[in-house]
């Protein structure tokens, strides 16, 4: 008996006849921690996606398109309110900076994030009560002049955080821009009217006919109330200076459209209408001026063509369906006519250096060219009435004077919206006056609560190269396109020119979207992981956690992620969670010994569930 | 002792959750057979496979793994990361000792020896394994219809004895027993074994398909499909050998999509109940094999001749799916239209010297 | 269909035949079936029963030998108690299993009809095929006639089945001259076989309720701990040998000695050594030489894995000489002759009264051992012994003076 007498050290314990008992799926292999042969560790890294950055109010696009993608349409409407109080309105108003921003657009076609967006806001509108509601009251009273984009988000966000909110509005009726400066056409008033409803729910009272500087002074403000919010916008139009500019028959662009907008014009247009300016004011009016009996529009521009021009494309192409004249490179010099207008003068002009941003320079050597009209509406541009502003507030531009908040020197008066955003480089839209006033809100809250202001952190890594996402799990597909009303019917109503998207339509152009750099639980890296070392906690947009015991840094997963939201980062710069071994075999002593006994005890342990 | 009825699993199809341009997986089985913690190489595509198909069959099943990286790498060493029973089993044994499984679970079923349902049992075995030294005992196997599936993982060579050419390499394969030399510029001449339509044709009482691990959700339900099936299946499974095949470590899905977009590898089915091919997979989209080829430094050493060569064997492929060939891949099986090789300049420049 | 039960009888079958009626009274689960002669037979007599509702078991053809050991393997893996059985080449075809199949505790049990191994082609019997094998962790020994083959085989089911031993058995017999000769067998009812035959049980089967792996790759360090416990379990079987037979006896009511049959060995100066079915035909040459005054017995191996060393070393030891009778080849061994002499010496040497061993290749080929031949071959243990040393080693009789 050659065995008699051996004995097998403890160390040298192994499992009868080799046989392992099979590891656990909570514990998974552990005799060998293969995580120690990695050189680069994949980490989830959600980037800013370039719509949600393009936004101004930056709202999470991304997100509410992956609800919605889901079926999850309340959920993505609630999401859109954190950010945008009156998605029905940006739905049908916005220039969507998101939209040129769209990654897709690099691929085929930008995703229509504004039409889902109106869908989600219509949506919000038909509901009863709404999914937000006011802050619990702490007491503090705050004032907001004007209601327009600006003020209605400034006040919203307030609202919502439990300030007693008082919204002081010049004009007949709230809404400001989106009441006065876009026509029904575009905006329908029943839906900016359920939109501002949607506000007094919150609590928020709107004082109409309320003029700061006539019939509320500074002093009050600064008596009344704990803060104040100034969101007064650029109401007066700017004027060309022309001869005759004053006579009856000329009106200017925002004038003309705000007080249909109010219901208060009494312009009557005639067959014949030149718009001067090149911008989405201009459009609006040409547009406006054939729905009020106009037959021949004419718009006349400085740019010398449809690219200089400061106009969304996508306006100035319906625009030109409906019939309106374009006339490029030319200055109004002069409103011909005896007592009503008869005609203009145009010369020949151009910028003198920038587009749009510099002085116009007219060839005064150039022979006039008369235009016959009936009507001219100017449409140059706005500027601020600001006498009842204290001085020391007021900037060169005629704007409000104020610091990176938002906040008038140390005062508790606070400032948003076009009114502190013109000549700043950024376009004056709906959207960033939302966006500037919702900051501006948060400044205020702070202050009141006597915390300290922090800059605003911008995005450091947005995703806009297509190369750190998969375009394989993306197969093209065209945009959905929103219907429109026929362009010879338009001009008789004020009907909607483009129309609403179905539910289908809604999901199906959501369904587009890439969701750039951030995780939606697609669940491709836990399915392609050779190990497996993902694994998933929580499925609604989250979270995987990679096994770092394991993890060999294959990296399959970061190349195959479709939205690019896992990087590989250089194991090294992590100094914990790495796994490091002693020796080039990591078992530790006895493990063996431990499968021996483990696997003894295997036939009296409890049966595994198969079924 | 009165016999009993056997009762066997039904594993349902996983359906996609994508309409139009959305991309979701289905949801998934939540069981994970298959741990972490086992020594194959990083980004190995056959572990990638075997995790899925482990998935797919679930926690009543017995693997048998033939030798080979799915048995060495995987239970290096004295552990284990299968959560269900496996055994090794010899290189050659591949369908013998899974056909012994499946007899024995028949037969302890029947006469109460053990109770339950049939268990998958899925024997996993390499290209070496089931189109060399095994052939024959799958194609027994398959032949006696036992209950089992046999996957074939095809990474195209034998790799765990370090890479060895097998009949299932392609031509052009650079391995260690075909390396490329002055006398055999495209170091493998032959053509590999059509190793999925001898099954279909041999045994066609048989479940028989092809599948890649660029394509998961397809895998996994022909893995459940091929359990479903009453009977002996096979499926051949491309899954790309970073070792072998030399190309970066993270595009291992990658290339099982390629190499089915450049119709080196085939994706078909066949029915045994109608007992026809289904060629109707399309992928999305149809390239030349360049594509596919330059991204591993096995094939470093092409001339343009051979890559044409390849070509020519693609546009063969695609005739038999009954794919019309484009203009362009036909225009690629003259050798004018390719660039060789980066290494197979510096080849014919040894050559010259010899 | 179940199985059928049976009753207490005498037949007259041949060892193939008789091997598969202990296979039947086993029970057995899975049957793997290869054509080679001469043991083909039993597996036609196994198919018969299954198809006629005798035996419920799943019988099936295999491609090879190679895959027969591989689908045993896989079988008796799951839980199931395996028959299978093969010869000459066909025993050697399947060689890359014997070790992983003994390594892995696996009690498969392979009926072999021994063949001369390939080159010539020749059905007659040999021993070397499964000798071959003999390194390999199975159990392994002769049977003499087919009553013995019938009780080896439900033995061996018994003792490599045991949790304490869990080893394959090669249960072998010649061919044609016990494979294909009858003889009267008598058959045990069904009672007798539940009562000495447990149900196989293995500890730790592939089944999914309880998982486990078999067989993974180890270190070199994990090696010999491994290699130890394999050699334990083989000499761990002899107790249950013993008692296995103990129990036999008992039961069946017939007696062996698991290790050595001694015929006419009271009083023998010279012995014979030898296993399998010449032992039947070397009992009527013994009986004759002694009834002419020779002092000639014999003594057969019935268990030669585990090698009964002690016991050899023991009973060879009383006698002047040995004559080892090699139906078997070892080219270029110690003896230039079988397999079996260096074993004997090896037991032999450290004993204080051993004999001189020399060795015979007789019965090469499958041809029987004729009396003439015994009378040749005890005469030269004679001359050895009057001698007092071995002339050499090995003698091929019918070749020389």
């Amino acid at each position: 008996m050659s065995t008699k007498g051996t004995h097998i050290p403890d160390w040298l314990k192994v499992p009868f006849a080799g046989i392992t008992p099979g590891p656990s799926q909570e514990k998974g292999q552990d005799l060998f921690p293969t995580g120690n042969w990695r050189s680069i560790r994949p980490v989830y890294r959600d980037k800013m996606p370039p719509c949600n950055n393009a936004c101004g109010t930056n709202e999470k696009i991304q997100g509410y398109l992956d609800l919605v993608k889901r079926g999850k349409y309340l959920d993505a409407y609630a999401l859109i309110k954190e950010d945008m109080p009156f998605p029905s309105v940006t739905g049908r108003v916005c220039y969507h900076p998101c939209e040129q921003a769209c990654n897709r657009g690099q691929y085929d076609e930008a995703i229509s994030i504004r039409a889902v967006e109106r869908f989600l806001g219509d949506l919000g509108l038909a509901l009863p009560r709404d999914v937000v509601q006011a802050g619990p009251p702490n007491g503090k009273k705050v004032a907001v002049v004007g209601s327009g984009p600006a003020g209605h988000s400034a006040a919203y966000q307030l609202a919502r955080m439990g300030y007693a909110v008082t919204i002081l509005e010049k004009s007949p009726r709230a809404g400001g821009l989106n009441r006065g400066g876009i026509p029904d056409w575009v905006l329908p008033q029943d839906v900016l009217d359920r939109e501002v409803d949607r506000l007094k729910e919150l609590g928020v009272t709107i004082k109409t006919n309320t003029e700061v500087g006539k019939d509320v002074s500074w002093d009050d403000l600064e008596r009344n109330y704990d803060a104040c919010v100034l969101a007064v916008g650029l109401t007066e139009p700017n004027k060309v200076k022309a001869d005759g500019e004053d006579k009856p028959g000329v009106v200017h662009g925002l004038p003309f459209l705000r007080d249909i907008g109010m219901g208060t014009s009494k312009v009557k247009v005639g067959a014949r209408v030149a718009v001067i300016g090149g911008g989405n004011t201009a459009i609006d009016c040409a547009r406006e001026a054939f729905r009020q009996g106009a037959l021949e529009v004419t718009m006349i521009t400085v740019e010398s063509n449809p690219q200089e021009m400061p106009a969304v494309p996508e306006d100035l192409h319906d625009m030109l369906e409906e019939g309106v004249e374009l006339l490029h490179g030319r200055a109004m010099t002069a409103v011909l006519g005896n007592g009503t207008v008869e005609a203009l003068e145009l010369r020949p002009a151009r910028f003198s250096g920038a587009i749009n941003a510099s002085p116009i320079t007219i060839d005064k050597n150039a022979p006039a060219q008369r235009f016959a009209v009936d009507n001219v509406i100017v449409a140059v541009g706005q500027h601020a009435s600001l006498d009842w502003l204290p001085a020391k507030f007021k900037t060169e531009r005629n704007t409000i004077k104020v610091d990176h908040f938002g906040r008038l020197g140390d005062s508790k008066f606070f400032a948003a919206g076009d009114i502190v955003q013109l000549g700043t480089g950024q376009p004056l839209m709906v959207v960033n006056a939302v966006g500037d006033g919702k900051r501006v809100a948060f400044n205020v809250d702070k202050v009141l609560r006597g915390e300290a202001l922090r800059p605003r952190m911008l995005a450091t890594d947005v995703i806009v190269d297509l190369n750190r996402m998969n375009m394989t799990y993306f197969p093209h597909f065209d945009r959905v396109k929103q219907d429109t009303l026929n362009p010879a019917s338009r001009r008789k109503t004020q009907d909607e020119v483009i129309l609403a998207f179905t539910e289908e339509q809604a999901v199906e152009e959501a369904n587009r979207c890439f969701s750039c750099g951030t995780c939606n639980a697609c669940d491709n890296c836990y399915l392609v992981c050779p190990e497996p070392c993902i694994i998933r906690y929580d499925r609604s947009n989250g979270l995987y956690k990679i096994l770092v015991d394991y993890c060999k840094g294959c990296r399959v997963c970061i190349e195959e992620c479709p939205t690019g939201c896992l990087e590989g980062v250089p194991e090294l710069d992590f100094d914990t969670g790495v796994v490091r071994m002693e020796t080039a075999f990591a078992i530790t002593q006895g493990l063996h010994g431990r499968q021996a006994d483990e696997l003894k005890a295997l036939p009296q342990r409890a049966a595994k569930e198969i079924d | 002792m009165a016999t009993i009825d056997i009762e066997r699993q039904m594993l349902p199809m996983l359906g996609s959750p994508n309409t139009g341009a959305r991309f979701y997986n289905p949801d998934l089985p939540e069981g994970e057979p298959f741990v972490p913690g086992h020594r194959t190489c990083a980004g190995c595509g056959p572990s990638i496979q075997y995790r899925m198909t482990s998935k797919a069959a679930g926690d009543n099943t017995i693997l048998v793994g033939p030798t080979g990286c799915m048995y060495v790498a995987n239970s290096s060493y004295l552990c284990t990361p299968y959560n269900v029973p496996w055994a090794h089993t010899q290189i050659g044994s591949a369908g013998s000792f899974t056909a012994g499984v499946a007899a024995a679970y028949e037969a302890m079923i029947r006469k109460g020896k053990w109770k339950g349902k049939f268990p998958n049992i899925i024997c996993e075995a390499g290209d070496g394994s089931v189109s060399d030294i095994g052939l024959a005992s799958v194609s027994g196997a398959l032949y006696r219809n036992h209950d089992c599936l046999i996957i074939c993982y095809d990474n195209e060579q034998y790799a765990n004895t370090g890479i060895q050419a097998s009949s299932r390499t392609p031509y052009g394969g650079m391995t260690t027993f075909s390396p490329p030399g002055p006398k055999v510029p495209e170091a493998k001449t032959l053509f590999p074994k059509d190793l999925g339509r001898m099954m279909a044709a041999g045994h066609p009482h048989c479940y028989v398909a092809t599948a890649s691990v660029g394509y998961p959700i397809d895998l996994m339900n022909k893995v459940r499909k091929a359990l479903n099936h009453r009977g002996a299946a096979f499926l051949l499974m491309y899954t790309p050998c970073q070792k072998g095949f030399v190309y970066e470590t993270p595009r291992s899905i990658d290339l099982g999509r390629l190499v089915v977009e450049c119709g080196m590898f085939p994706m078909w089915e066949w029915d045994p109940a109608k007992r026809e091919y289904d060629y109707s997979f399309r992928p999305q989209n149809m390239r030349g094999v360049a594509d596919y080829l330059k991204l591993q430094g096995r094939f470093g050493h092409l001339h343009a001749a051979h890559i044409a060569t390849l070509q020519k064997f693609a546009n063969g492929q695609w005739r038999m799916m009954g794919v019309e060939i484009p203009q362009a891949l036909m225009d690629a099986e003259n050798p004018d239209a390719h660039v060789g090789m980066a290494a197979a300049e510096q080849a014919a420049a040894i050559a010259h010297t010899v | 269909m179940a199985t059928a039960a049976a009753s207490r009888r005498t037949v007259r079958i041949n060892g193939c035949v008789a091997a598969a009626q202990a296979a039947k009274y086993a029970d057995v689960d899975v049957i793997t079936a290869y054509p080679i002669r001469p043991y083909t037979a039993t597996m036609m007599a196994l198919a018969q029963m299954v198809a006629n509702g005798e035996l419920d078991a799943e019988y099936i053809v295999a491609d090879s030998e190679h895959s027969q050991l591989s689908m045993a393997h896989g079988a008796s893996s799951s839980g199931a108690r395996v028959f299978t059985g093969s010869s000459g080449v066909g025993v050697q075809f399947a060689y890359e299993l014997y070790s992983p199949i003994s390594g892995s505790r696996m009690p498969v049990q392979m009926m072999i009809a021994d063949r001369t191994l390939d080159p010539p082609g020749d059905f007659g019997s040999e021993h070397t095929d499964a000798l071959s094998t003999r390194d390999m962790g199975w159990l392994m020994g002769w049977s003499c006639d087919a009553q013995e083959a019938f009780d080896n085989h439900l033995l061996a089911f018994r003792i490599g089945e045991d949790p304490r031993v869990l080893l394959p058995q090669m249960v072998c017999q010649d061919g044609f001259f016990v494979s294909h000769i009858t003889a009267d067998v008598d058959l045990p009812d069904t009672g007798q076989v539940k009562e000495f035959l447990p149900p196989y049980k293995h500890p730790y089967p592939l089944d999914p309720r309880h998982p486990v792996s078999h067989g993974p790759q180890i270190m070199p360090e994990q090696g010999p701990p491994l290699q130890l416990e394999r050699a334990r379990a083989m000499e761990g079987s002899v107790p249950v040998i013993e008692q296995a037979h103990n129990e036999f006896a008992q039961i069946f009511g017939r007696k062996y000695d698991p290790w050595l049959e001694e015929f006419m060995t009271d009083g023998a100066d010279v012995v014979f050594f030898l296993q399998g079915g010449h032992g039947v035909t070397a009992r009527y040459a013994i009986r004759h030489m002694r009834e002419r005054g020779a002092k000639v017995g014999m003594v057969r191996m019935k268990t030669i894995r585990p090698y009964p060393t002690d016991r050899i070393n023991e009973v060879l030891s009383r006698f002047k000489v040995v004559g080892v009778i090699e139906t078997n080849m070892s080219l270029g061994c110690v003896s230039s002759g079988g397999v079996l002499y260096s074993e004997v010496c090896g037991a032999l040497y450290e004993s204080a009264t051993r004999p001189l061993v020399l060795s015979f290749m007789a019965g090469m080929g499958g041809e029987a051992i004729v009396l003439k031949e015994f009378y040749w071959m005890t005469q030269k243990m004679l001359d050895v012994q009057k001698r007092g040393g071995i002339e050499k080693r090995t003698h091929w009789v019918g070749f020389e003076e």
